[in-house]
């Protein structure tokens, strides 16, 4: 059996006294693509900033590579590609010294792997990220998430402003990375991308998370989720 | 670590800039000023120190503006307390919340490093940008000083210099907690708090029910007029100066490391 990259378990945030996730568990072996799915405000990106720490958690715990989330911040963050669903960087600085910025705090010289990643994305490394629009931004995400090779890579809703060649080629990329030994967290509203790229799957609703016995649902099922979701 | 207070020099190196050249340039100004007031500062000089508790205020009942000492102590040292004040507040207010305000906490703390890690970077970026900005502001006065051929004592400049330096860290370890809360742009309460103890120091030399509270806000041991004719300062302000500061950078680390980040 493989490895647990991720072990959440019993996890419960709440913001006040507004909901956030309940006691979500979940599994994901090493190798895997699994596709996280949900509504919006089901409780995704709570769940993936919780692993990431940039929430406190209320109750249960997170191991990502077997580290603890909380004890293990930085070793986890050593090993984690994350790409936000808004990709922000500071405005004044050009692409090429965003890249390189997000390397040298790794204390690591991704140059060439950076540089290959940018051919394969198209990106231009000279533009000011002020100059650039949300898809291209989105880019350079990918970029930082990607340069270091990390062992766990962490998207959230990462397709949305790229155009369809871009989609195939980070999709492309994924797959390279995972057939190397890395391990894939996407979460999205794409049914498309589950069915096409996902090993496993699980949807949200509400806070609470199900786990799909299969990513290939049809689009009945999967709109149930957020029908449901809407009525109550 | 470096990385990041290295990122930080750099965003904020126009800011310094423009501010440390701003009042810099505004006090050297002043001081060029001088020789052509010179002459009929005298009147003006007996007037201003026969005007009370507004005399007291602004320390021309002690000093005479027909002297460089006197002059600089006045004028530049109120231009300099200011501009430096509201200075150190902008930098220090913006410098934690303007990742949550900005969207860019995501970046930044997606990366391999600790709260309290970039914590520290920023508290040094902090730093050095006060110490830069003191640096450049006493160059600027000393060649007003060399080009007009006044003396001014060495010691009491320095000494006004130095707790300048610190009153700046002060209401910068102030902000840098506020900082610390929920990411917005706070930029207007930064400098409304700069103004606000300026003001509780004017007020303070002006009412005497006051002045025994003088000694809690950070103009009380800066104060120009003061340091030029060796008043002694309050050492319980200097403790009090030293605690807020010291309290609100650790005031900071706590809060930002037990708090959800804004996306």
């Amino acid at each position: 059996m493989k490895e647990n990259v991720i072990e959440i378990s019993h996890l419960t945030k709440s913001y006040g006294k507004a909901r956030g996730v309940i006691d979500v568990s979940l599994n994901v072996q090493k190798g895997d693509i699994f596709g996280f799915l949900g509504p919006n405000g089901a409780g995704k990106s709570t769940t993936i900033r919780s692993m990431l720490g940039f929430l406190k958690i209320n109750e249960g715990s997170i191991k990502i590579l077997g580290y603890d989330s909380v004890k293990d911040h930085e070793k986890i963050l050593r090993e984690v590609g994350y790409m936000p669903s808004e990709a922000w960087f500071y405005d004044s600085m050009k692409v090429g010294d965003v890249i390189k910025y997000a390397a040298d705090v790794r204390g690591l010289d991704c140059t060439e792997e950076a540089r290959k990643l940018c051919e394969r994305l198209k990106v231009d490394t000279k533009k000011k990220i002020k100059q650039l629009s949300l898809g291209n931004r989105k880019k350079v995400s990918i970029v930082c998430a990607m340069q270091h090779k990390p062992k766990l890579f962490i998207f959230d809703e990462p397709t949305g402003g790229l155009d369809p060649l871009m989609q195939k080629n980070f999709f492309a990329l994924i797959n390279e990375y995972v057939d190397q030994g890395a391990t894939c967290l996407l979460s999205t509203h794409v049914l498309s991308e589950v069915d096409k790229y996902c090993k496993n799957a699980a949807i949200m609703r509400e806070g609470r998370l199900t786990m799909l016995d299969t990513p290939h649902i049809d689009d009945e099922t999967f709109l149930s989720f957020y029908e449901d979701s809407e009525e109550t | 670590m470096k990385s990041v207070l290295k990122r930080e020099l750099l965003l904020n190196i126009k800011s310094l800039l423009i501010w440390s050249l701003s009042v810099g340039i505004l006090g050297l100004s002043c001081i060029l000023l001088y020789s052509s007031m010179e002459g009929e500062m005298k009147e003006m000089a007996d007037a201003f120190s026969n005007m009370g508790a507004f005399s007291d205020a602004f320390g021309m009942s002690t000093l005479s503006i027909a002297t460089m000492k006197g002059y600089f102590a006045t004028e530049i040292g109120a231009v300099h307390g200011l501009g430096s004040g509201m200075f150190a507040a902008i930098i220090a207010i913006n410098i934690i919340s303007k990742e949550e305000d900005g969207h860019t906490g995501e970046f930044i703390y997606s990366l391999p490093l600790s709260r309290s890690k970039v914590l520290t970077a920023k508290a040094i970026c902090v730093a050095i940008m006060l110490v830069v900005f003191t640096a450049v502001c006493t160059a600027c006065y000393l060649i007003g000083f060399n080009i007009l051929g006044e003396e001014i004592p060495n010691d009491e400049f320095l000494t006004f210099m130095a707790r300048q330096l610190l009153m700046n860290a002060e209401v910068a370890g102030i902000c840098f907690a506020l900082s610390s809360f929920a990411g917005k742009n706070r930029m207007g309460l930064g400098l409304g708090m700069a103004l606000l103890f300026y003001a509780f120091d004017v007020m303070g030399r002006v009412i005497p029910d006051l002045k025994d509270y003088l000694f809690i806000g950070p103009y009380s041991y800066a104060n120009a007029a003061e340091i030029f004719t060796g008043a002694e300062v309050e050492s319980k302000a200097i403790i009090l100066a030293v605690i807020l500061l010291i309290s609100g950078i650790a005031f900071a680390f706590w809060n930002y490391n037990r708090r959800d980040l804004a996306s």
